[in-house]
């Protein structure tokens, strides 16, 4: 499993090409607001297939709403959650 | 190959559907959902014996569908498309409905097709594709006397499909209800002549309908060609308006 830097880069070109965002996997900062205003913008519809995604690529399951909260605000969250797990 | 899961499967809707799937599709695997009565279903999976196969499946229970869908992604390793078909009626005037023929029909009716959607949104997702069938009624908009808890249960359906085709759209999954008229099959049974001549005479085509003519619909929004038809309420009833 890719870590780092690379994780990184895996995380944001799965969103683009999952959530089939409207830029490139560049423009998104490690630590951009996945959701709300000033971040990335994405609502609760993504928030799902994003769970959905993240389980599929990365084998992180994420079980309930709570976890989710914590997990999906950046992408630098996500990837240290999918760290913790291996 | 395409994995088609059909509830009701015994129903001669069920069954209609699974066979048209079957014959005019030779990459359709279809399971047949079933309770207790099983032997038309058993008959349609001996006939396409390795490409129809039967499921336990009590669709009010959500336990029963998560064990449903995970017995099906195993063996087939996707679920391509659901048909929430089973349903019942309890037929009373609303002033003395027993509570039970209200609860029962809702359940069988719509939480029904609630469980069985949530069951299979998450591996639709993941696989970036799905069909979602929900079979409603002509009762949804056009109620007669009687079906208070049928007509509010499959408005219900249109409603729920409705809302679901929104919140899936980006995954590839379409939603769409297919709301029948009269169809011939065991649910018309009950009519004597007389009450079947009186009913076919508010038909425009003067006729019920056949379970290919609803199979066919169901092809159709199953299919990969039918990817930007969602959130669709069809009538397929002869013309009744």
């Amino acid at each position: 499993m890719a870590q780092g830097a690379e994780l990184r880069q895996k995380i944001k070109e799965v969103m683009v090409e999952e959530l089939m965002l409207d830029f490139d996997a560049a423009e998104i900062a490690d630590e951009t607001a996945i959701f709300g205003a000033g971040g990335l913008g994405l609502d609760s519809v993504d928030a799902l297939q994003l769970v959905v995604a993240i389980e599929k690529h990365f084998g992180l399951k994420i079980a309930d709403a709570e976890k989710a909260k914590g997990v999906l605000q950046s992408v630098e969250t996500i990837a240290k959650a999918i760290e913790a797990k291996d | 190959m395409s994995s088609i899961l059909i509830t009701g499967g015994n129903g001669g809707l069920g069954s209609g559907i699974g066979r048209y799937f079957l014959e005019k599709d030779p990459e359709a695997k279809v399971w047949l959902g079933v309770r207790s009565n099983r032997s038309q279903a058993e008959a349609l999976a001996a006939e396409f014996s390795g490409r129809c196969a039967l499921i336990n499946l009590e669709v009010t229970s959500k336990e029963s569908w998560e064990s449903a869908v995970a017995s099906i992604l195993e063996a087939d390793g996707r679920l391509d498309v659901l048909v929430n078909n089973a349903g019942l009626h309890r037929d009373h005037l609303l002033a003395t409905m027993p509570d039970e023929a209200w609860t029962s029909v809702i359940s069988a009716n719509l939480d029904a097709v609630f469980l069985g959607c949530r069951a299979v949104i998450r591996p639709m997702m993941s696989q970036r594709f799905g069909r979602i069938i929900n079979i409603s009624s002509l009762s949804a908009i056009l109620p007669p006397l009687g079906q208070t808890n049928y007509a509010a249960a499959k408005a219900g359906v249109v409603a729920l499909t409705q809302t679901l085709a929104k919140e899936v759209a980006r995954a590839g999954i379409t939603v769409n209800a297919i709301l029948p008229g009269y169809i011939a099959t065991e649910a018309l049974a009950h009519m004597d002549e007389e009450a079947a001549k009186r009913a076919k005479s508010g038909i425009p085509m003067r006729r019920f309908g056949t379970p290919v003519e609803v199979a066919s619909a169901v092809l159709f929004l199953a299919c990969h060609d039918a990817g930007y038809v969602t959130g669709s309420a069809l009538k397929i009833d002869g013309g009744i308006f």
